[in-house]
């Protein structure tokens, strides 16, 4: 009764077999332990910084992650910016906030794609990553490219958003929010889905305190954390905006927390245009002579969570140490509590559920019979039993 | 958050403190011996209830630093603790428990600086691959790609 | 032309593979499928095994723990594989090729077609890449 033999049966979406990174143990239908392999994409990158000067630092950090593009140069700005303590100028605040929300958007819709793929909802995959092309293009207007957009410098911004861009972006914005509405509506309302997230890979808030997990992971178990309000960056503490929680901890509120954050970032967009509007024209850079020696601690609110970077300065062109922490570096290890105790089937979409980095959700798990030692199956083929399942509560609900 | 009052009254709670230093804006860094870190680690961690961020190690000319990073999500403020192990002796004690998710940079720390962490619960190899030689610490300043 | 052209004439299927990259060029790959590309339309599918795989896509860095892995998996495929890296990274190591975990550009490992550089590459640009390949390979 240990074992289980699953047919892959032809998955549509680009899987790899190996290498592993997550181990699942199972028992079963049930699984009983996680381990975690790393080191895979280890790329070296903070040593890679020692070696580069504080300037070119942005283009290095900025390709820790596709996804989370902005967030990294973000937070290292923050750091670096507080060791001479500068202050930006106001336009610069505005067009890193617009690009950060922008960049919120686009990853929040690529989630909600994946889950879908994950639950067999090929259709919302495609819907989400088509409604996040015309975001992609305004990335493209607005910085030069669709990925990695190399916005930001020491003390400020590489490119103005002039008003034309300005009236572009919020015609897309307005596609956008109604897009967003269809998404939500399809994932808010459906029973199957209700059925097959509510009540599964739940965390408590003191599992978040435990980890130290951040971003909507902890906010959909009520714990109301958020960067941008917390310790207030570039415009954030310029314009309204609310922080989304919600109280159950499991699949279904961290979705919700997702979507709903959506909404957030296009009010944020508009407000920070507004004052783009008034503001008419200005410096989008202030002149930083060098960075003195110390310590700079900075972070911001990625999508998935608080992105930290540490940085030690002695007065040279490069930074003497740069620590980079990940908000997926604390979320990862939630897997612990959320996936054990469950089943197999649901162990896919627990795993994305705390939305780690595309690559590594989808070329790593493998799931091992925990009394023989053998691997019983591998990313693709969880990915499949989970699309399964939500078949089988589909038939059984009639539907 | 009234910052010298926060200083004063944690210097008396832990008379062991050696220096205290507002580095930034809302950045706190506190100078510890390590025999004072389990106990900072449960106040702050536990009564206070700082998330914890994560842990930074350099390789300074004084010796090894090992900072501690927690946030105080109520005011902004993050805190740090910073702890100097001597070049010839390089071993800390582990903070797994208290900080649970503690775990995995401790072993990357180990990995990358050769830090030894006591009564570490998986003391093994985290980042690097198994064939990676043993001894070879890339973030020690004697370090050099030359050298490989 | 040969069977082995032969057999590239019509739809291709393609295995992804990351050996160590940043997510860029993956999120670029898959939305190939989506519908803005849609290069399924041209018979080109994403497959989840190596073992039916015409193309063998490769994105990142290759790096010390994932190269075994890679050669394993080339090891695997069916040949006459076409390999193609997609993106700066497997052709030179972009920005990383001075770190300690490089193991080296893609062609020093396994043999590579065709190289799309770009950080990352526009969906069109490996569109084109892919083309301009086939079109080499037609005309052997």
């Amino acid at each position: 009764m240990g074992k289980k033999t699953i047919v892959p049966i032809g998955p549509y979406h680009p899987l790899l077999e190996e290498p592993e990174f997550f181990k699942l143990y199972c028992d079963g239908e049930i699984v009983v332990d996680m381990e975690w392999e790393t080191g895979y994409n280890h790329r070296g990158i903070e040593k890679i910084c020692e070696s580069k000067t504080f300037e070119q630092v942005f283009y290095v950090v900025e390709r820790i992650c596709g996804i989370c593009s902005t967030s990294h140069p973000f937070a290292y700005a923050n750091a670096i910016e507080s060791i001479p303590g500068v202050e930006i100028p106001l336009r610069a605040k505005l067009i890193r906030s617009v690009v950060g929300e922008l960049e919120r958007i686009h990853s929040h819709l690529l989630w909600v794609g994946l889950a879908g793929h994950f639950l067999g909802y090929n259709t919302v995959f495609m819907w989400a990553w088509k409604y996040r092309e015309p975001v992609l293009d305004m990335f493209e207007i607005i910085t030069g490219n669709r990925n990695s957009y190399a916005m930001f410098t020491i003390g400020g911004v590489r490119r103005d958003i002039d008003q034309e861009k300005a009236d572009q972006l919020l015609k897309v914005l307005d596609d956008v929010q109604k897009k967003n509405d269809l998404l939500v509506g399809a994932v808010m309302d459906d029973p199957v889905i209700h059925a097959r997230l509510k009540g599964v890979g739940t965390l408590t808030a003191k599992d978040i305190h435990d980890f130290g997990a951040v971003g909507p992971t902890a906010r959909a178990s009520g714990v109301d954390i958020d960067v941008r309000r917390d310790d207030p960056y570039a415009a954030y503490d310029l314009v309204k905006w609310k922080v989304i929680t919600a109280k159950e901890g499991d699949v279904f509120a961290k979705a919700e927390v997702r979507l709903l954050e959506t909404y957030e970032s296009i009010s944020i967009i508009r407000q920070c245009l507004e004052l783009l509007k008034k503001e008419k024209e200005g410096e989008i850079k202030t002149k930083v002579k060098e960075i003195p020696p110390g310590l700079g601690i900075g972070h911001a609110e990625a999508p998935r969570g608080e992105v930290f970077h540490f940085v030690k300065s002695d007065g040279s062109n490069s930074p003497v140490r740069h620590k980079i922490r990940a908000p997926s570096y604390t979320c990862i290890p939630t897997f612990r509590k959320s996936c054990v105790g469950g089943t197999i089937s649901d162990a896919a979409i627990c795993t994305a559920a705390v939305d780690p980095c595309y690559c590594c959700t989808e070329r790593m798990t493998q799931v091992y019979d925990h009394r023989t030692g053998k691997r019983v199956m591998n990313a693709a083929e969880l990915i499949k039993l989970s699309q399964l399942k939500t078949e089988e509560v589909r038939e059984k609900m009639g539907l | 958050m009234n910052i010298e009052q926060y200083i004063q009254e944690l210097r008396e709670r832990f008379p062991g403190i050696k220096d205290t230093e507002v580095v930034n804006q809302k950045r706190l860094m506190i100078h510890i011996p390590a025999t004072l870190l389990q106990e900072i680690t449960n106040y702050w961690f536990n009564d206070l209830q700082y998330r914890y961020i994560i842990v930074s190690a350099i390789d300074s000319k004084e010796g090894y630093e090992i900072i501690y990073h927690y946030s105080d999500d109520n005011t902004g403020w993050i805190m740090n603790l910073n702890v100097l192990l001597p070049h010839d002796q390089p071993e800390i004690e582990s903070m797994t428990s208290v900080v649970y998710g503690i775990e995995w940079i401790e072993r990357e720390i180990m990995d990358i600086l050769g830090i030894k962490f006591l009564n570490h619960p998986k003391p093994e190899r985290f980042l690097f691959s198994e064939d990676w030689p043993e001894g070879e610490y890339p973030y020690r300043r004697k370090f050099r790609q030359e050298d490989r | 032309m040969g069977f082995k052209e032969s057999c590239f004439k019509k739809s291709l299927w393609v295995f992804h593979l990351s050996v160590g990259s940043c997510n860029n060029c993956d999120i670029e790959i898959l939305d190939l499928l989506t519908p803005r590309f849609d290069v399924e339309r041209f018979g080109m599918k994403l497959v989840g095994s190596i073992r039916h795989a015409d193309v063998l896509l490769v994105t990142g860095i290759v790096t010390k723990k994932t190269k075994p892995r890679l050669l394993e998996v080339y090891a695997q495929a069916p040949k006459p594989i076409i390999v193609i890296a997609i993106g700066a990274c497997p052709c030179t190591g972009g920005i990383f090729a001075s770190g300690y975990n490089f193991a080296g550009p893609l062609d020093k490992v396994i043999p590579v077609d065709a190289y799309v550089p770009g950080c990352p590459p526009k969906p069109e640009a490996m569109i084109a890449g892919v083309v301009k390949l086939l079109k080499a390979k037609g005309k052997q």
